[in-house]
């Protein structure tokens, strides 16, 4: 791949950057873990200007992933030999006729090319803890318990943690979009081979990665996720103490982890309808989706009686319960075949 | 006798007791999905599963638009009116399902909550104090309005899911019905200041407002 797309260079500095991002992490982790212990707060300026730095840092690896997509797009393309693309588009045309939602045609003058998002494979788990990071912050700003901002970097160092070692965008990019272009890129097919390559491809470049739904229905769930976590832990923070700053903010990121949830799982369903088909009712994720966004709507319903008896409790348990849920309906990608397994 | 506020709080209980048991079928669903093994199965058995599900299913979908065709009117009528509409709704329902089938009742439920729905809807926007909100505030109501109303359209679409002209219209109405309603009574206090309404009285700041 490295004569076509600079590899290389993108995973060396990604993984200086990952390392940077695993030390800030671990020491920013270690002071959550000792405030939390503690019944005065330490090393509060220290945390703070720490977390601005992760924060930092994960951004110019976001901006390092945009470049590295962007070099796929510039430098790769699905391009057949001339004669080939007037029986292919017959062939397209075809298809096209039976089919409710058509293939484009193939142009020889600009033939087609992966406009790859930002958020498939382990980038997605970068884009979520960025955004959860930048939440972080933001909530650290306005809230001073240092206890609540201790669990809030805690968990930060977690998810650092998770993307170091189990899902690093940098070290080995986009393995399974690689292993589906490597035919593609190895030399000597005959021109039929090269067709019946693009065909195979084809589709889930239209379908999927360059399908106008992947910019949005993804990185919505993705911030909602992030959204829901600080929602927990504020909902935590009630089962312990009644502090409405604490539970202010996070209903501040419930509304907005509301919002993104409904918009991103309603923008799932006319891309549902044109991908798959009707048949794809009753997939496991979108059932554990459903079962989220139903308990996030409870919760938000409640939280118009929280001046009643035991209701503060029943809420914060409900923001507990959706947190969990989210958890259960990201694993079931991993458990659960269906249209959305990542198996 | 029962206040307002307290038969609110038992139909949002009733709700989400309904929602729990769906989502005891989802969890059935989806494990019954993996070791079955589904996905390697025939479409005509696919086909199968998804109709055996859909039967397990549908009463609670029954109560659950039951309860949606009684809670939109909880917005226009008194207590006691509000039984009788209830009353009314489920002997209506239950006689138009003994004549035409369950469907047809449930789209005449559907229709009905559409209608009061955009009533209360034009009440809203017409900023009318005689509806029964927890919460006052202009955009907060409006906003709740249209966020129900997104909801009524997007269960009575799924009842058309296989007319081809008019499932995905109606499913961008409820999109733009639903992110706007989102917009309103989440972040009220931030719409006021864009569109330069004078505050009413009743207004909350929005950080303390809490919506449906």
């Amino acid at each position: 791949m490295d004569p076509i797309l600079p590899i290389t260079i993108f995973s060396l500095a990604g993984s200086c950057l990952m390392a940077a991002l695993l030390v800030i992490a671990g020491i920013i982790g270690i002071s959550g873990f000792i405030n939390l212990l503690r019944s005065e707060p330490v090393w509060q300026r220290a945390g703070s200007v720490l977390l601005v730095v992760i924060n930092v840092v994960f951004v110019a690896g976001f901006l390092w992933i945009c470049w590295f997509h962007y070099q796929i797009y510039s430098h790769f393309s699905l391009e057949l030999p001339a004669n080939l693309a007037g029986w292919l588009n017959r062939q397209l045309m075809l298809m096209n006729s039976h089919a409710a939602y058509a293939f484009p045609l193939y142009d020889q003058a600009n033939p087609p090319r992966y406009a790859i998002p930002l958020w498939i494979e382990n980038e997605k788990y970068y884009f979520w803890y960025m955004c959860y990071s930048i939440m972080a912050l933001i909530a650290h700003c306005r809230i001073k318990n240092y206890r609540f901002r201790a669990v809030l970097h805690l968990i930060l160092s977690v998810q650092v943690a998770i993307l170091f070692f189990s899902a690093d965008p940098f070290s080995k990019p986009l393995p399974m979009f690689f292993d589906e272009i490597r035919p593609w890129i190895e030399a000597g097919q005959a021109p039929m081979e090269r067709v019946r390559l693009f065909m195979s491809m084809y589709p889930k470049m239209i379908f999927y990665y360059n399908a106008q739904y992947m910019w949005f229905h993804p990185p919505m769930l993705f911030m909602a996720y992030a959204c829901i976590s600080l929602t927990f832990v504020s909902s935590v923070f009630m089962l312990f103490r009644r502090e409405p700053a604490i539970e202010l903010e996070g209903y501040v990121f419930a509304k907005l982890g509301y919002f993104l949830l409904t918009l991103g799982l309603l923008l799932g369903y006319p891309w549902a309808l044109k991908a798959w088909g009707p048949n794809w009712w009753w997939d496991p994720k979108i059932c554990s989706s459903l079962m989220m966004w139903a308990v996030f709507s409870t919760y938000l319903h409640t939280r118009l009686y929280l001046s009643r008896t035991g209701m503060w409790y029943f809420s914060s348990i409900l923001g507990i319960l959706c947190f969990l849920s989210m958890i259960f309906t990201f694993l079931t990608s991993y458990y659960f075949p269906g249209e959305h397994t990542f198996q | 006798m029962k206040t307002k506020s307290s038969y609110d709080f038992y139909l949002i209980l009733a709700t989400a007791v309904v929602l729990f048991v769906i989502s005891v079928v989802c969890i059935y669903g989806m494990f019954y999905f993996k070791l079955a093994l589904v996905h390697q199965m025939p479409s005509a058995m696919q086909v199968q599963y998804m109709d055996r599900i859909n039967t397990i299913i549908s009463p609670f979908l029954i109560c659950l638009i039951l309860l949606l065709g009684i809670c939109v009117p909880k917005r226009l009528l008194p207590t006691m009116w509000l039984n009788r509409f209830a009353v009314t709704l489920i002997v209506v329902a239950g006689i138009v399902s003994f004549c035409w089938g369950i469907k047809t009742s449930l789209i005449v439920v559907l229709i009905a909550s559409l209608v009061l729905q955009l009533l209360v809807l034009v009440m809203a926007l017409a900023g009318s104090q005689s509806l029964n909100f927890e919460k006052k505030g202009y955009w907060v109501r409006l906003g709740s309005s249209l966020l129900h109303l997104g909801l009524i359209l997007f269960i009575l679409d799924l009842f058309f899911h296989e007319n081809q002209t008019l499932h995905l219209p109606l499913f961008w109405i409820t999109t733009a019905a639903t992110v706007a309603g989102m917009i309103f009574c989440f972040y009220a206090d931030t719409v006021n200041r864009l569109v330069r309404r004078k505050p009413q009285a009743d207004d909350h700041s929005e950080k303390n407002q809490v919506c449906f």
